[in-house]
């Protein structure tokens, strides 16, 4: 075989492709690394772009957005992929919201629960280590005295604290016996002053660009490569276990390039993990790498985001949202009982109650007409990620075309049952009975928004055989020596929270596979003797 | 609309070209009483206006100094600005800010453009800046709300609350 040109290729830059690459250089600093990202570079620490967003709310990213043309949805219920995805060095932690909720127990078990979706090839607890670790390295405030999964070490940081709007929410969760619980958020170490955090001044959230600028300049890091505006168009399989390395574009200079690694690992999230495989046709793989089965974009699964608003005729203690951020939730009916018919998180909308005191002056009001506008109605809205399961029929594919960083176009064929709607329903109602319980009025009738991109997952999935799925335990395509994918895709069900910190579970989890491959020295025991020290609950 | 010719002018949509003008001193003090106006017609916010000047002249460098540069926009507020004066002498503010009459949409005419690129960005920095604090009843601005979005107010390593907090009673 000819000589390769990394050890590793790493396709995409966002929190997945930075967390294997941080492991792997943690265990072994030599190590050759070819990290390839689509999308630019954004500036980061710059006023300019911090002082945007303070007067016009502008982010500096917003122009990688995914933009309308790009992704068609063709299926009974549309699917939103405008906005959310950012395709930049750092990917999307430019843009996320930072909450880091475990899975539960039962979420590695649907099938068996339910006889629907799928069951994971790995369990809560061979999952559990890797939790705590992606908590500390996250730098994630929790609550250590919540119950919601079993944890076997503390949160890093204390949480933050429910504001006084959550009392009202709480004194009606407690009448209706819903447990409240706080809100585990990702902060991190410092500052960067970019202007694409809005949560100043309450310690910036975790951002892919720390990680990666710390890897970049780390002397120790020496093959450490990453590249920008350079999407990867196909990965090249030389066998049907083998895979050479990968092709790709580089969009500055218009050439296609191919480049030789001994372990590819595709870390480009649930929309182009799919595309890139089915892509890579060959003489082994007629139908795509990992598709003999006809499996590769299907099971796409979303979260049925549930509202439901209620208001009140005055505000006298002119409460509005201090964060920008929930900082309360529940996962009551977060379980096995509920899974059925769609579990739920609960949470308080993030910006409710709210007023917009600068619009107001921008507006011509007064002071005094602003006085009262503070103390006037105000609205509490509660929301909720209802779980969907993953159906066959639901799935993404490549459309015609490019997309601006030379990504193909997506569509996406999504559709919900009458069950779905009957399931949310039930959560709707029990939703509307808290706001009725504080008692507030219900004027808008509550609803299920359109499902999107944030939090898709299934899309390649993992499983016990080929048959039934794309990925082994360990992430690698099935009968694959050296391809491996890190991403939500990868993910047989999507639970009722934020995928992140799972994903970030499975990537240390992953590192430590590869180079325990290598024989090199562990992650997690690594990382346990630099974990930071607990802060000080309050 | 309010003002003279200088304010009805047509310039266009676009982010007025400020033709490498440099900001003089005369001009920065005709934006500063801008922005301290604003905190004298919304009252309270005065006090806390004048302590920003720092961070007010942070905000202009860094509008005048990078791309999209806001020097041509600066300049025409001050334009803006002198012939209210002229026209209306102490009222002028009053007016701008509460009966301004601007229509457009879109802003087309220097008046316009002066809300939108200054004004209204002044504003929205004093507010998030601590201005916030002095909107309410009375019981509202005795309660001290301690943080707003964007505002720059605590520490990540807390000891104290960041925000108006809720603590049940069983926790108290």
């Amino acid at each position: 075989m000819a000589k390769k040109d990394y050890e590793y290729i790493i396709a995409g830059s966002g929190v997945a492709g930075i967390t294997v690459a941080k492991n792997i250089l943690e265990s072994d600093p030599s190590a050759s690394i070819l990290m390839l990202e689509a999308g630019p570079e954004i500036k980061a620490k710059d006023r300019r772009f911090w002082w945007n967003y303070v007067t016009n709310a502008k982010t500096p990213y917003s122009f990688t957005y995914d933009q309308k043309w790009e992704n068609k949805s063709v299926g009974n219920t549309n699917y939103l992929s405008e906005g959310v995805r950012v395709k930049a060095y750092g990917g999307s932690t430019m843009h996320w919201g930072a909450w880091c909720l475990r899975f539960k127990e039962e979420d590695f078990n649907l099938f068996t629960n339910t006889g629907e979706g799928a069951d994971w090839p790995i369990k809560y607890d061979d999952l559990e280590p890797y939790y705590g670790e992606a908590e500390n390295y996250l730098s994630v405030c929790g609550d250590d005295s919540e119950n919601w999964t079993r944890r076997s070490t503390p949160y890093p940081a204390p949480p933050f604290e429910w504001s006084e709007p959550d009392g009202e929410v709480i004194k009606a969760f407690r009448n209706l016996g819903i447990k409240p619980g706080k809100m585990p958020i990702a902060r991190y170490r410092k500052c960067m002053t970019t202007g694409t955090c809005k949560y100043c001044p309450l310690g910036s959230r975790f951002n892919a660009q720390y990680v990666l600028d710390e890897l970049r300049e780390n002397p120790q890091y020496v093959n450490f490569k990453i590249q920008t505006n350079s999407p990867v168009t196909k990965v090249i399989a030389s066998s049907k276990k083998q895979v050479d390395g990968i092709e790709y574009l580089d969009t500055i200079s218009g050439e296609s390039k191919v480049v030789f690694g001994d372990s590819v690992i595709v870390c480009t999230g649930a929309y182009e993990v799919p595309k890139l495989l089915m892509n890579s046709t060959s003489q082994y793989w007629h139908h795509g790498i990992g598709n003999d089965y006809d499996l590769l974009g299907r099971f796409v699964i979303s979260h049925s985001m549930l509202m439901a608003t209620g208001t009140s005729a005055s505000n006298p203690k002119g409460w509005y949202q201090e964060y920008d951020f929930p900082t309360l939730m529940s996962r009551t009916y977060d379980t096995e009982k509920d899974q059925k018919h769609g579990k739920i998180l609960l949470f308080k909308n993030r910006v409710l109650p709210n007023t917009d005191i600068a619009q107001l002056m921008i507006d011509g009001l007064t002071k005094p007409e602003i006085d009262q506008k503070v103390n006037g109605p105000m609205s509490f809205q509660l929301q909720a990620f209802m779980e969907e399961k993953g159906r066959f029929h639901n799935r993404l594919k490549a459309a015609p075309g490019k997309d601006r960083f030379g990504l193909p176009k997506t569509v996406i064929d999504f559709n919900r049952t009458e069950q779905d709607a009957k399931d949310a329903q039930i959560n709707l109602d029990r939703m509307s009975e808290v706001l009725l319980e504080m008692g507030l009025k219900i004027e808008e009738k509550p609803y299920v928004q359109d499902p999107g991109g944030h939090h898709t997952t299934g899309t390649c999935r993992m499983g016990q055989t080929e048959e039934d799925s794309v990925l082994d335990k360990d992430l690698k395509v099935h009968g694959m020596d050296n391809l491996y994918v890190c991403s939500n895709g990868a993910f047989p069900t999507g639970s009722a929270v934020n995928p992140t910190l799972t994903l970030t579970a499975l990537a240390i989890r992953l590192s430590e596979h590869l180079t325990s491959k290598k024989g090199k020295t562990s992650v997690p025991e690594k990382s346990k003797k630099s974990a930071p020290k607990k802060g000080k609950a309050k | 609309m309010i003002g003279g010719i200088t304010c009805s002018e047509n310039v266009g949509p676009c982010l007025i070209d400020g033709e490498f003008q440099t900001l003089t001193q005369l001009q920065m003090d005709t934006l500063w009483r801008l922005f301290q106006e604003i905190g004298r017609a919304w009252n309270d916010v005065y006090q806390d206006s004048t302590n920003l000047k720092s961070s007010w002249l942070e905000l202009v460098k860094a509008k005048a100094d990078n791309e999209p540069s806001y020097i041509g926009e600066y300049v025409n507020a001050v334009y803006v600005i002198n012939e209210l004066m002229e026209m209306y002498g102490d009222q002028a503010f009053g007016l701008l800010f509460f009966k301004n009459g601007i229509e457009e949409e879109v802003p087309v005419s220097r008046l316009a453009h002066m809300k939108k690129y200054v004004l209204d960005e002044f504003i929205r920095m004093q507010v998030l800046a601590g201005g916030f604090k002095h909107f309410g009843s009375e019981e509202v601005r005795k309660a001290r709300h301690k943080n707003y979005k964007g505002y720059l107010g605590g520490s990540r390593y807390y000891r104290r609350s960041v925000v108006r907090a809720y603590v049940p009673e069983d926790e108290n």
